[in-house]
């Protein structure tokens, strides 16, 4: 299975990193990445929340920023290493219910299956 | 001519019973209507009993009812009960903290100050004391809470404005009286509740079919006198529902109802109603005993306050909420359009008002009695069951999803199947059609903001706003999290003073959309072919424009109201057969423009998110 890592359009699944703290300083700069990939057409991304202590209000806004496009286009975002206090956010918040969160992110990619046909 | 309404003494009961005069004499009609309902909910023998106690209830509230009220009711013409001065605000009591006056004090400051002439009916939240769900727990039916103030200021509030009180009638807290006594074992309120020894009373059978608006169990256990009981509560272990099957329940709240009409309702909104009654191996929804309980209090407020008015709340799909609208005369004089919110939003995030424009032209006046209830936001969030059988399931998953990007939330219930299905989009409406990482001029947002709001204004029926939404507030996401509350993203409350100051500020987002926004409410109220039951025509122009026509009742006012969906201009060549408007010229309300139509005909380019209402003339 291909499993690219970085952002190709089309082929494989785009990881991108959360920062220690998603918060309202950091949120812009991961909401502008997101932005990024999906106006460069790329669907199928992980964020990887695994060294993400804490998210905030702003934080939750950045992860869900480009949510609509990605499905729209056929695509998902799918999230890993979410720890406790990541996990009772999204069920507050019940984004538990949109985002699927897996242990670690070669579980997170590996759950896309195969790349899709070439454009 | 201006007709006339209730503006002085007629608007006041007296809080003490005249009983020197005669008591109120049922009309037959009445009780043969009572006697029927009554008899379909509860059979021939208790009916009897329960009639009498019903008529008893009339002449006890009739006897507040002060002779310059009865003098000017002799004369109300139903099919004027609402009228295009009629728009509504729906706000929390306490919405707006000033330091030093009280939640309704400081209500009714802002209220007089800012909203004359623009809004003359307020929505005051449940105000009775609560223990959850924002005041929709209620622990005692008949006083004020006293954290927002008194009876003496809801009159207060009366002086200027017609008011509209939330009947809590579904459901009491568990920390009631009337719940503490049935735990407590007390004989009358035995059967107050619906009320099973262990939950397997509900097979997993009956449990698939039930409607659940909630995620939660639909039985909760409490330890009572008499052992562990399991209550049913359709909406959280604190909402305890009341059993509408023992006929006392019915009476009290029919009491209770009447009480809250000499207290100063001129409005009844009956939350919740879809769930009044529950049979087992049923949906527990929309069943004909809730219909016949409407019905009655329909029938008693016909007879003994004419001009009081019940408004449905039933969050569900479209054809089934206007059944609440029975045949047109014997329930809710108004239902909430609960297809309308999501079906504009629909329209501002695909710029195309087709579907919009598809279910509009659907939409037919129910009689000159009964009206809809046309609001885009409320203290809860945008219902998406209305829609259900107007949209499609990726239709409706996507545009949950457009909310989550503008940063709102969804809310889920349970299916008889176990899955969850989005409920409601939690969003304020400014943040639900305008994107707050949009790289776009304020302006835009302020008109297609503008643009929205005017489809609810121009639609057949009565407007309401929610306060929020007349200032066009944005989110308030920390609150859900600090709340641990979804519907919290849009019950911000506001301080006073910078509000005030906002108000004031020419340069501020709440000025720059309340103001124009004031004007085009206060326009609406000044026209007769907004009157709520003034015939409407629906007119298929642009999949990116969102018209229709308003006539007055006697034909003597034609507007044509048109709104842009998109963010592209317009060009629209309008002619009589398009708009099946016989004028030579337009006139229009909002920007005082005159354009020539030789022959009915004329070119109009709609600017991006362009709002025009056209008075026609010649």
């Amino acid at each position: 299975m291909d499993t690219v890592r970085g952002p190709e359009k089309g082929k494989g699944v785009t990881v991108i990193s959360a920062p220690r703290r998603l918060d309202a300083q950091q949120a812009g700069s991961f909401r502008a990445e997101l932005r990024e990939l999906a106006d460069r057409g790329v669907f199928r991304i992980v964020a990887d929340l695994s060294q993400t202590e804490t998210i905030d209000s702003s934080g939750l806004g950045a992860l869900v920023s480009r949510i609509a496009i990605i499905r729209e286009n056929g695509g998902d975002m799918r999230l890993a290493g979410c720890n406790e206090f990541v996990t009772g956010l999204l069920n507050i918040t019940h984004l538990d219910q949109v985002f699927t969160c897996y242990p670690t992110v070669e579980e997170a990619m590996k759950s896309f299956g195969h790349p899709p046909d070439p454009d | 001519m201006p007709r006339p309404r209730r503006k002085g003494k007629e608007r006041f009961h007296l809080l003490e019973p005249e009983y020197e005069r005669p008591a109120f004499e049922v009309p037959e009609t009445t009780r043969e209507t009572l006697m029927d309902r009554l008899v379909f909910l509860y059979g021939e023998s208790k009916s009897k009993e329960c009639l009498k106690e019903v008529e008893r209830l009339m002449r006890v509230y009739w006897a507040h009812k002060s002779e310059p009220m009865m003098s000017w009711e002799r004369d109300f013409d139903p099919a004027e009960r609402f009228t295009e001065e009629d728009v509504i605000l729906i706000t929390y009591g306490d919405l707006v903290h000033h330091h030093t006056l009280s939640p309704l004090d400081t209500m009714a400051y802002l209220a007089k100050t800012f909203l004359k002439g623009t809004v003359n009916t307020l929505h005051i939240l449940p105000f009775f004391p609560y223990s959850s769900d924002r005041g929709f727990a209620v622990t005692d039916f008949e006083q004020v809470d006293p954290r927002l103030g008194s009876w003496e200021d809801i009159e207060e509030l009366k002086g200027d404005f017609r008011l509209m009180f939330d009947g809590v009638v579904n459901h009491v807290s568990s920390k009631s009286r009337w719940f503490s006594e049935f735990r407590n074992d007390h004989p009358r309120y035995r059967d107050f509740f619906t009320v099973f020894s262990t939950k397997n009373a509900l097979s997993p059978e009956h449990l698939a079919i039930i409607t659940r608006p909630r995620p939660t169990p639909v039985l909760s256990e409490f330890s009572t006198l008499r052992g562990h009981r399991w209550v049913w509560t359709t909406f959280s272990k604190d909402q305890i529902d009341l059993n509408f099957k023992n006929p006392e329940v019915l009476l009290e709240v029919l009491r209770i109802l009447l009480v809250y009409v000499y207290r100063g309702a001129d409005i009844l909104r009956l939350d919740a109603v879809t769930y009044l009654w529950s049979e087992l191996g049923t949906k527990c929804v929309h069943l004909a005993q809730t219909h016949a309980i409407i019905q009655i209090l329909r029938a008693v407020l016909a007879a003994v306050a004419p001009v009081a008015a019940l408004i449905t709340e039933t969050n569900v799909p479209h054809a089934e909420n206007i059944s609440y609208f029975g045949n047109g005369e014997n329930e809710a004089h108004m239902v909430y359009n609960f297809a309308l919110p999501p079906l504009v939003l629909h329209a501002f995030q695909t710029q195309d008002a087709t579907r919009l424009t598809q279910w509009a032209a659907s939409l037919s006046p129910v009689s000159p009695q009964a009206t809809y209830f046309n609001f885009l936001d409320s203290h809860d969030g945008i219902g998406v069951t209305p829609v259900l059988d107007i949209l499609t399931p990726g239709e409706i998953n996507l545009m949950a999803l457009r909310v989550l990007e503008h940063g709102g939330f969804i809310s889920y219930r349970r299916e008889g199947d176990g899955s969850e299905t989005p409920y409601e989009l939690n969003i304020t409406w400014f943040s639900a059609v305008n994107s707050e990482d949009a790289d776009e001029p304020a302006d835009i947002q302020v008109k297609r903001y503008l643009a929205s709001r005017s489809i609810a204004l121009v639609l057949m029926g009565v407007p309401g706003v929610y306060l929020h939404g007349l200032l066009g507030s944005r989110n308030d996401a920390e609150a859900v999290i600090h709340e641990k509350e979804t519907r919290s993203i849009n019950r911000k409350v506001i301080d006073a003073d910078q509000l005030m100051a906002a108000m004031g500020d020419e340069s501020s987002m709440t000025n720059r959309i309340s103001r124009p926004y004031g004007r085009m409410i206060h326009k609406r109220t000044l026209h007769t072919a907004f009157h709520p039951n003034g015939p409407q025509r629906v007119l298929s122009l642009d999949r990116r424009i969102f018209a229709l026509t308003r006539t007055s009742s006697d034909g003597n006012e034609k507007i044509l109201a048109i709104a842009n969906v998109s963010a592209e201009t317009v060009p629209l060549n309008l002619d009589r057969e398009k708009t099946g408007m016989d004028a030579n010229g337009f006139y229009d309300l909002l920007y005082k423009k005159t354009y020539e139509a030789p022959g009915g005909s004329f070119i109009l380019t709609c600017e991006p998110y362009g709002v025009y209402w056209l008075l026609a003339q010649g």
